[in-house]
């Protein structure tokens, strides 16, 4: 059991380490994009566009990390006061009733859209720009199951340390 | 019961978020409970949810919003870097023997955060670490202290450039957008984030504005609440004010400037600014010193020459003199760039830079997930009738217009209590929005009305946001009534700015109405 969490849990840890470079990326090309366009008139749609890229993978494959770290704004006025069982009760119902039915949907009702874009390897979003719309949309059922295993990681933690608690 | 279920799901969306789960997926796993009984009882088609991926897909190329990382990470920087910190210290002492100079200090440096304003627990949590001991040790009473901590860390959010703002005006635009297409006209207007930012700059300004001279009404009635500094410490030299202050406030002004001037767009700017916050902290790190402030001229050259001798390389018409021009240009930008790989490189070895990006990821993952969700939730509020409803309610007001405003300010006073600023933001205000822009209402003036009403709420007992996570932060020692007691003259000061706004639309409108 200790295992499968450390691996669900790494899946989060590694996306996190390495995504989180990407809004020191963002920033450079951000800048670079300045400097070519003010100072030396030059403008690409496909570096503008590249920025757009990063920023979506940043906060979509970002999600999965976030639930990890508890990153995820809570409103605790009343979780706050509860015993550990309390706070795990509501964590186990949120998980199983909320997040994971939430998350199946958006991978069920975007499908289509996905596969579709695959099929076509759907260009760019405008002229110039850079021709990986398929890639873009897949960060939606990316988002959805990262978030999804590390679910399952939060689920499996609170039913197997009440266990041994228990035992 | 099926005919209710939009006003049942907004009440379940309102228990979940409080039971304490996360927010994003509370707001999204409530959307799809409801869709699905919806579904099963015959009133609601479940092929809506087939827009789901269209609406994902028009966050994730979104560009308003992608200024939002680039300032918390500014925003970020300028807090783990003990940028922030030094800035609040060095005011507060500058201020010397002045009754209620510390004081001054906590609402200056909450209004210069604003770009890391993410949500309204966060400023609030790093301004009670940061500025609360250092009051308390002063002397300060506990509950002025407390209750400027809370009034200047919501402060932030309605200061531009604030995220929340950004958010804001996207959310304003889609709203006028909609009103118009209803109202039948072809020539659509938007609305950019930068009027936004210009109308909230004077409400905000005046806020500042009073909160200060509420803090020296109160020094100078009850000296005994905030004492002076002693008068053994000295005033900093004006070389320390210089370094400690001024790069932020330049920075800050530098980035709204070129916003509010329309020179740049906000995602621009907030590049400008993150390299900006980089290139200080590195300075202040103290490595490589000398290189990284020669990189900072030259940079700061390089801006003013673009503006003054711009070299444009893709014309045909090209001088050698623009050829001379440009080849210093690009001298100047590598220094610049090398200076920022340096910077970088000392931020990482000092491990400065790794804290500032995971808190970038996560609350820009939250921020997002956030949004994302909500757009599920109205998908489904809309599938279910919640629109129409919404919209006839507002219609049936008595009072007509201003009846449907003051019902729904109040509405989300009330919610403020529940919901933090982008849920709100991203699913009331769309609903609400467009019939109130129809009714005739300015679609500016009421976002900022909007935003102080919020910032009011987050400060109103007992379930203020605010106090909340304030609450969390302060010592023990400080009791939940004198928190409460401290944040009441705040309140009253924001019910007269609220007033001051509606009674005097033009503090919101005249700036946005000069410049663009």
């Amino acid at each position: 059991m200790q295992r499968i969490l450390s691996v669900l849990d790494g899946i989060s840890r590694t996306t996190g380490t390495l995504v989180r470079w990407l809004a020191l990326a963002m920033l450079l090309a951000q800048f670079g994009i300045v400097i070519a366009r003010y100072v030396f008139g030059y403008s690409s749609i496909a570096a503008q566009e590249s920025v757009l890229y990063m920023h979506a993978t940043l906060f979509m494959l970002g999600a999965g990390y976030t639930l990890l770290m508890d990153g995820h704004v809570r409103v605790d006025i009343f979780y706050d006061k509860l015993s550990v069982i309390g706070k795990n009760r509501i964590d186990l119902a949120g998980h199983l009733f909320l997040l994971m039915p939430a998350m199946i949907m958006v991978l069920y009702w975007s499908w289509p859209a996905v596969s579709n874009s695959w099929k076509i390897l759907e260009g760019p979003i405008s002229v110039g720009g850079i021709k990986a719309v398929f890639l873009l949309k897949t960060l939606i059922p990316a988002f959805a199951c990262l978030v999804l295993l590390q679910s399952l990681s939060c689920v499996l933690r609170i039913l197997f340390q009440s266990e041994t608690r228990d035992g | 019961m099926a005919e209710y279920l939009d006003i049942l799901m907004f009440a379940a969306l309102v228990l979940a978020i409080l039971s304490g789960f996360p927010v994003a997926f509370s707001i999204a796993g409530t959307a799809i409970v409801f869709a699905v009984l919806g579904w099963s009882l015959g009133v609601m088609n479940i092929n809506l949810l087939g827009a789901m991926s269209q609406r994902i897909f028009g966050l994730l190329t979104n560009n308003v919003l992608i200024a939002i990382p680039l300032f918390v990470l500014m925003g970020a920087i300028l807090e783990k870097s003990r940028i922030a910190e030094d800035m609040l210290d060095t005011m507060g002492r500058s201020f010397g023997q002045l009754r209620g100079g510390l004081g001054i200090s906590v609402i200056l440096v909450g209004m210069l955060l604003a770009a890391s304003t993410g949500i309204v627990g966060a400023t609030v949590v790093a301004m009670g670490m940061i500025a609360l001991p250092t009051m308390l040790r002063a002397g300060y009473d506990p509950r002025v202290a407390s209750g400027l901590v809370c009034s200047a860390g919501t402060l932030g959010q309605i200061i531009p450039p604030s995220t929340l703002l950004i958010i804001l005006s996207d959310v304003v635009s889609n709203a006028y957008q909609q009103a118009q297409y209803e109202q039948g006209k072809f020539t659509i207007d938007t609305i950019s984030v930068g009027q936004i930012f210009a109308s909230a700059l004077l409400p905000g300004l005046t806020l500042v504005g009073l909160y200060i001279l509420y803090v020296l009404m109160r020094g100078w009635i009850r000296p005994e609440d905030m004492p002076p500094a002693p008068a053994d410490v000295p005033r900093p030299p004006l070389a320390e004010v210089a370094q400690a202050i001024l790069p932020a406030i330049l920075l800050i002004l530098a980035v709204l400037g070129a916003i509010l001037s329309g020179i740049a767009s906000p995602t621009e700017a907030a590049s400008v600014g993150g390299i900006g916050a980089i290139l200080m902290a590195a300075v202040k790190a103290g490595a490589n010193r000398r290189f990284i402030l020669i990189g900072v001229t030259c940079l700061i050259v390089l801006a003013i020459g673009a503006g003054v001798f711009p070299v444009r390389l893709q014309r045909s018409d090209l001088g050698l003199g623009s050829y001379m021009l440009g080849a210093g240009y690009v001298v100047m930008t590598l220094i610049g760039l090398a200076a920022i790989v340096l910077a970088l490189r000392s931020m990482i070895a000092q491990k400065v830079l790794q804290p500032a990006l995971n808190s970038t990821l996560t609350m820009t993952a939250m921020i997002f997930a956030t949004i994302l969700a909500a757009g599920i939730f109205s998908l489904v509020f809309i599938g279910l009738g919640g629109e129409e409803r919404v919209q006839d309610l507002l219609s049936a007001m008595p009072g007509g217009a201003t009846g449907a405003l003051i019902f729904s300010m109040l509405f989300i006073f009330v919610l403020g209590f529940f919901l933090d600023f982008v849920e709100i933001s991203v699913i009331v205000l769309p609903l609400v929005m467009p019939t109130l822009i129809i009714m005739g209402h300015d679609p500016v003036w009421l976002s900022v009305l909007i935003a102080i009403n919020l910032q009011t709420s987050f400060l109103t007992p007992p379930f203020g946001f605010s106090l909340f996570y304030l609450r969390g932060a302060a010592p023990k020692e400080i009791s939940t009534g004198q928190i409460y007691a401290g944040v009441t003259p705040f309140i009253l000061i924001q019910i007269i700015a609220v007033t001051l706004i509606w009674f005097l639309p033009e503090i919101a409108t005249y700036l946005p109405s000069v410049m663009f």
